[in-house]
C-alpha cells in the first residue's frame, strides 16, 4: 500500500512516514497542497492514503481534499487530516469537504495508529 | 527517592502480565511519579511502603490502581473495535425484536474506569438504536478517582485522538476550554456508581447487555467465580456478556455458553439459549 | 473576558506536555521541568502570530542545545546528524502545534500564522504593542525552554 504524506514540516513528514512505514506503507511526501496535486498527476498508481496538514504556503490542505474528492481519478483515495486545527466547526469544515479521519497535533504513535485502523488501514498484528 | 530496582521489577512484571504494557528499564521516574498519588489515596507513607505491602499481601483493587495510574491516557474509545460491532451488527438487532414492547435497552460497563467504555456504548446505541427508543448505561468502578473522572465526562485532547473517529467527536462531544466533554444530550443516558463486584451487588433492574471487559484477569479463580455470580444476577437471562479479548467464562462458569457474534464472541446463559442461537460465526 | 482566564497557566502547561509526551519524551522519563525563571537567556526562538478576533503571538524560546535535542527526538536522529534546516523545521513545528491548541481556545475567528524562526535570543525579537500573557519557563535536560503567550495591544486612540 502507499501513503503520501503532505505537510510544510519536514520533520512532521519524518514522523508520519516513520508510523505509517511500520505499517507496511511506502511513502511519497509533498510540502504544500500544490506539490502534492502536481506530484499525483505523476504517478500512474494513486496512493491509497494521503496524510494532510491544514495550514501551508502556496495550498492549503482543505483545499487539497476539496480538489482530490472533486477528481474522479483521485476520489478512491483515503484521506486523513493531521493538524493543529482544533476547533469543533474546523473539525466539521474537513469531514464536510470529503476528510475521512481527522488527527489533532500533538498525536502519539498509538493513536495515529488507531485512527488507521478505524479506515480499515492496519493490517491485523500490527499495533503501536 | 528513586524506584528501588526490586520495587521497579515488580511493577514490570505485573503490569506486563495483566496489561501487556511493557516499561522498558529507564521508566522509573514514570513509575514513581504515576504511584505517587495512588500511594497517597490508600493511606500509605509512599510509593515504597505501598509497593512492599503489595509484595507482602496481594491485593487486586491495588493491583487495578497500578495498572490504571500507569496506563492513564492510553485508554481508547470503542476498544478493541469488535465487541461494539458485534453490538451493533447482532446483539441490538436482537434487542430491537426481544424488547419491541418497552424499547428501551439498558447496558452496563462494569469497572468503566475513566468513562470511555461506557460513553462508547452510549454512542454505538445513539447511532444504532431506532428513533423512540430509549437507553441507559451504567458505569461502576471501585475507584472514586475513577468515578468522579468519568461523571466529569472531561477529556484531553491526546485522549480524544485515541480511536475515537472524528465524526463522534464532533457530533457528541464540545470543548471546554483545552479538554472536549461529552455533550449534555448524550450525558444524560448515563450515569456511573461506586461497586466493588467482588462483594454482593446491590439490588438493581437487569441489564440487557453487560461489557465485563479485562476485570476477571485481576482475580484468582474462586474469585472469578464469584464475580461472575455476582454479575450474572444483574443479567437479564436472555442478556448478553462480554468479556474481554482473552477472557473466557469456559472454566469458570458453566452456566454461560460462548455465541459467535461477527469476529468475537460473546455470552449467553446457557438456558435461556434456544438451540441454533442467534450470532453469525 | 480578559485571556489570562481563558487560556490558563495550567493550559499552556498541559499542552506543552502533551508535545512533549507525543514527540520528545513518549515514555515519560525525560520531560520539560517548570522552574519559572523568567530571565533565563535563550539562544533561538520561534513563534506563530495570532490574528482574527484576538491578536498575539506565542514563542517557543530555548538555547541552541535544547534546539537540537528537540530536532534529534523529532527526526529520529542524534544530536550531531542535525542540521540547521532540522532545528528550524522542528522548532517551527513546535511553535505550530502549540499556537493551533492555543488557538482552540481563544475567541473563534481566530488565524494562525506560519511559524517564523530566528537563531537568536529571544529578547533580539521586538513587537512593540505585545504583554507576555502567560508563560511556561523551565529546563529540560538541564537547558532552557520556554512558551510564552503574548497579546498584542493597539494603541488608544489620541494617546
Amino acid at each position: 500500500m502507499r501513503a503520501m504524506v503532505i505537510d510544510d514540516s519536514r520533520a512532521m513528514r519524518m514522523i508520519l512516514k516513520r508510523i505509517v512505514a511500520k505499517l507496511n506503507f511506502e511513502t511519497v511526501e509533498a510540502g504544500d497542497g500544490q506539490e502534492a496535486l502536481d506530484l499525483l498527476a505523476t504517478m500512474t498508481e494513486v496512493p491509497d492514503l494521503a496524510l494532510i496538514d491544514w495550514n501551508m504556503p502556496n495550498m492549503n490542505g482543505l483545499e487539497f481534499v476539496t480538489k482530490v474528492r472533486a477528481d474522479a481519478r483521485l476520489r478512491e483515495m483515503t484521506l486523513v487530516m493531521v493538524t493543529t486545527e482544533s476547533e469543533q466547526n474546523q473539525i466539521v469544515r474537513a469531514l464536510a469537504a470529503g476528510a475521512h479521519e481527522y488527527v489533532i497535533k500533538p498525536f502519539t504513535e498509538g493513536a495515529m495508529i488507531e485512527k488507521l485502523a478505524l479506515l480499515g488501514l492496519v493490517p491485523s498484528g500490527a499495533s503501536s | 527517592m528513586t524506584l528501588s530496582q526490586a520495587d521497579f521489577n515488580f511493577v514490570s512484571q505485573l503490569v506486563r502480565r495483566e496489561a501487556a504494557i511493557v516499561l522498558a528499564p529507564g521508566k522509573e521516574y514514570l513509575v514513581e511519579a504515576r504511584l505517587i498519588p495512588v500511594a497517597r489515596v490508600v493511606g500509605a507513607t509512599g510509593v515504597a511502603e505501598f509497593l512492599a505491602d503489595l509484595q507482602r499481601r496481594p491485593n487486586p483493587d491495588n493491583q487495578r490502581r497500578v495498572i490504571d495510574a500507569l496506563t492513564t491516557n492510553e485508554t481508547s474509545w470503542f476498544r478493541d473495535r469488535e465487541p461494539f460491532a458485534a453490538l451493533t451488527d447482532v446483539v441490538l438487532p436482537d434487542l430491537v425484536k426481544s424488547r419491541s414492547t418497552a424499547r428501551k435497552v439498558r447496558l452496563w460497563s462494569a469497572a468503566s474506569s475513566s468513562g470511555q467504555e461506557a460513553y462508547s456504548l452510549a454512542i454505538t446505541l445513539q447511532e444504532n438504536l431506532p428513533p423512540g427508543w430509549n437507553f441507559e448505561i451504567m458505569g461502576s468502578d471501585i475507584s472514586t478517582e475513577m468515578i468522579k473522572r468519568a461523571e466529569k465526562a472531561e477529556y484531553s485532547q491526546v485522549e480524544v485522538n485515541r480511536g475515537l473517529p472524528a465524526s463522534a467527536l464532533v457530533q457528541y462531544f464540545e470543548r471546554a476550554g483545552a479538554h472536549w466533554r461529552i455533550t449534555p444530550a448524550l450525558r444524560r443516558n448515563v450515569s456511573f456508581k461506586l461497586m466493588n463486584l467482588t462483594a454482593p451487588l446491590p439490588a438493581l433492574a437487569p441489564f440487557d447487555v453487560i461489557f465485563l471487559r479485562n476485570v476477571l484477569i485481576y482475580f484468582d479463580v474462586a474469585t472469578k467465580k464469584s464475580v461472575l455470580r455476582n454479575v450474572s444476577r444483574l443479567l437479564r437471562p436472555d442478556g448478553w456478556l462480554f468479556l474481554g479479548a482473552a477472557e473466557t467464562t469456559i472454566g469458570i462458569d458453566d452456566n454461560y455458553e460462548r455465541v459467535a457474534t461477527g469476529r468475537t464472541s460473546a455470552y449467553r446463559v446457557r438456558s435461556a439459549v434456544p438451540s441454533g442461537a442467534v450470532g453469525r460465526g | 473576558m480578559s485571556v489570562e482566564v481563558l487560556v490558563s497557566a495550567d493550559d499552556l502547561t498541559e499542552m506543552v506536555d502533551q508535545v512533549w509526551l507525543s514527540y520528545l519524551d513518549p515514555e515519560g522519563i525525560d520531560p520539560l521541568v517548570a522552574t519559572g525563571d523568567e530571565k533565563q537567556p535563550t539562544e533561538v526562538h520561534a513563534m506563530v502570530s495570532i490574528t482574527g478576533s484576538w491578536h498575539g503571538h506565542l514563542v517557543y524560546a530555548s538555547s541552541t542545545a535544547a534546539a537540537r535535542k528537540a530536532a534529534a527526538g523529532f527526526l529520529a536522529m542524534t544530536v550531531d546528524e542535525v542540521g540547521e534546516e532540522d532545528v528550524t523545521d522542528v522548532l517551527g513545528e513546535l511553535a505550530n502545534i502549540v499556537g493551533g491548541n492555543v488557538k482552540a481556545m481563544l475567541p473563534d475567528g481566530c488565524f494562525l500564522s506560519l511559524p517564523t524562526v530566528i537563531m537568536a535570543p529571544e529578547s533580539a525579537s521586538h513587537h512593540p504593542s505585545a504583554h507576555r500573557i502567560s508563560g511556561l519557563y523551565g529546563q529540560w535536560a538541564g537547558e532552557p525552554v520556554s512558551i510564552s503567550m503574548w497579546q498584542s495591544v493597539k494603541p488608544e486612540a489620541g494617546k
